[in-house]
């Protein structure tokens, strides 16, 4: 048994373009939450000629979500927040994927060890890897396949 | 504890009291395009930069991402190149009131808060963060106008401030046909953060504001774009008349950066109010605040 990142790595994946509206992005992880039968919280963003250029979670679009002031209005029970979840997505809508993806990633390979991904986890705090075969994306590693990998050996 | 329920007063506040503390960093290699991305994904008007040693080097808003644009200067060029610094710091401790001295003198929006090393950013203090801690004092206040639900003499309502006390009057517009490299220049040349946007009637359609202008320069657009192809509609204003405290309130409640301010029709706009506007005046939003305003 080989242990490494490609043992663990989903090669069938969605990507994103940078220049896909988030109502665009938002429509593919419900996709790809659909074909996959798991929730889907994080997706690679490529651009035209195949090549990684980030990455795009669901933190990066509360980040667009959160409004600048919560800290100031979010003390007051007594007001009246009708609508306010409507105008913060109008906003976000048609703000683009390459306007607000992560782009200080981290990448492995498929021959990276287990032990090493789930290293770079803990220190990171990521939950999903894109790994690269010589600057191709070839697959990616979710936090999930590593840890029912992990329970399976764990548990035998 | 929030500091409104400790103090009901706005002398004597600290900068600890009304500063954030996430700061926004770029290291000084950063791509302007990855500065960009971080203004709007935080939503800040400036960048802090900093070396390897997370010292700071120096800051770049959106006033410099704008000049780079203008300047034709591409999208890798690293921040280091057109930041300004040093950095000017206070600390915690500080006075509210010594800080904003600083930063009326020197004219910058903003100060870095510095803990025991005196390079390294732990906090940033700008003035909606300032406006904001005084509205949340006003807010408590018995005498809020955001209280009042009506049933109200005239005589409830005098003392209360009204946009046109603190707005900045005047507005400068630009035709919806003219150029990015136009909307740039007058800008520019009047210190202002936004323009109303004018159709072939002479009726604002809407607004373009320095964070439309480097989304444009992200995107690659040329710079004899038209104003309208990046404008944002609608326009949002309020009434020279409407009490400050209301303003104040849909500035920070609807994440708006400013409000145009109409005298009679609407359309009849006669100044602009922002919450920098609202953090110079230095009051909470009636005149009942101003004995305890913190000191000019």
């Amino acid at each position: 048994m080989s242990e490494m990142a490609r043992d663990v790595m989903d090669t069938r994946f969605h990507t994103l373009n940078p220049r896909m509206t988030v109502a665009e992005a938002v429509g593919i992880f419900e996709q790809a939450s659909e074909e996959s039968g798991r929730r889907v919280f994080g997706m690679l963003v490529v651009d035209c000629d195949g090549r990684l250029v980030g990455m795009l979670s669901v933190y990066d679009i509360f980040l667009l979500l959160r409004p600048k002031h919560t800290h100031i209005w979010g003390e007051m029970a007594d007001l009246d927040l009708h609508g306010l979840l409507q105008a913060a997505c109008d906003r976000a809508r048609p703000v683009l994927v390459g306007d607000i993806m992560t782009t200080d990633l981290i990448t492995i390979t498929p021959d990276t060890h287990l032990l090493l991904i789930i290293d770079i986890m803990i220190k990171k705090h990521v939950r999903r890897l894109p790994v690269l075969d010589q600057g191709r994306v070839v697959g990616i590693v979710y936090l999930s396949r590593v840890f029912d990998y992990l329970l399976a050996r764990l548990g035998g | 504890m929030p500091v409104i329920d400790q103090k009901n007063v706005l002398k004597g506040l600290t900068v600890a009291e009304a500063m954030r503390r996430q700061v926004i960093a770029v290291d000084t290699g950063a791509p302007l395009e990855k500065v960009i991305r971080f203004t709007i994904k935080y939503k800040v008007n400036a960048i802090l930069v900093t070396d390897e040693q997370q010292q700071a080097q120096g800051v770049v808003t959106k006033t410099d991402l704008m000049g780079a644009y203008y300047a034709g200067l591409p999208l890798e060029t690293p921040a280091a190149t057109i930041m300004v610094g040093p950095p000017l710091f206070c600390r915690q401790e500080d006075s509210l009131d010594a800080a904003l001295n600083t930063m009326r003198s020197q004219r910058i929006h903003r100060l870095y808060v510095h803990g025991e090393d005196p390079g390294r950013a732990e906090g940033v203090l700008a003035y909606p963060d300032i406006v904001g801690l005084l509205y949340r004092f006003c807010r408590r206040c018995d005498r809020s106008i955001l209280k009042k639900t009506g049933g109200q003499t005239e005589g409830e309502f005098a003392g209360h401030l009204t946009v046109r006390e603190v707005m900045t009057p005047g507005v400068e517009s630009i035709p919806e046909v003219k150029s990015l490299v136009t909307v740039m220049e007058k800008l520019a040349a009047n210190r202002l953060a936004a323009v109303l946007v004018l159709e072939a009637g002479g009726r604002a359609s809407g607004v373009i504001s320095k964070t439309d202008l480097i989304l444009a320069y992200k995107h690659g657009l040329p710079l004899q774009t038209p104003a309208r192809q990046i404008m944002s509609t609608p326009v949002r204003g309020c009434h020279q008349d409407d009490f400050l405290a209301e303003a104040i309130e849909e500035m920070i409640f609807w994440d708006i950066h400013r409000l145009f301010v109409a005298q009679g029709e609407p359309s009849r706009i006669v100044g602009v109010l922002s919450l920098s506007d609202a953090a110079r005046f230095r009051s909470g939003t009636c005149r009942a605040c101003l004995v305890s305003r913190i000191a000019v």
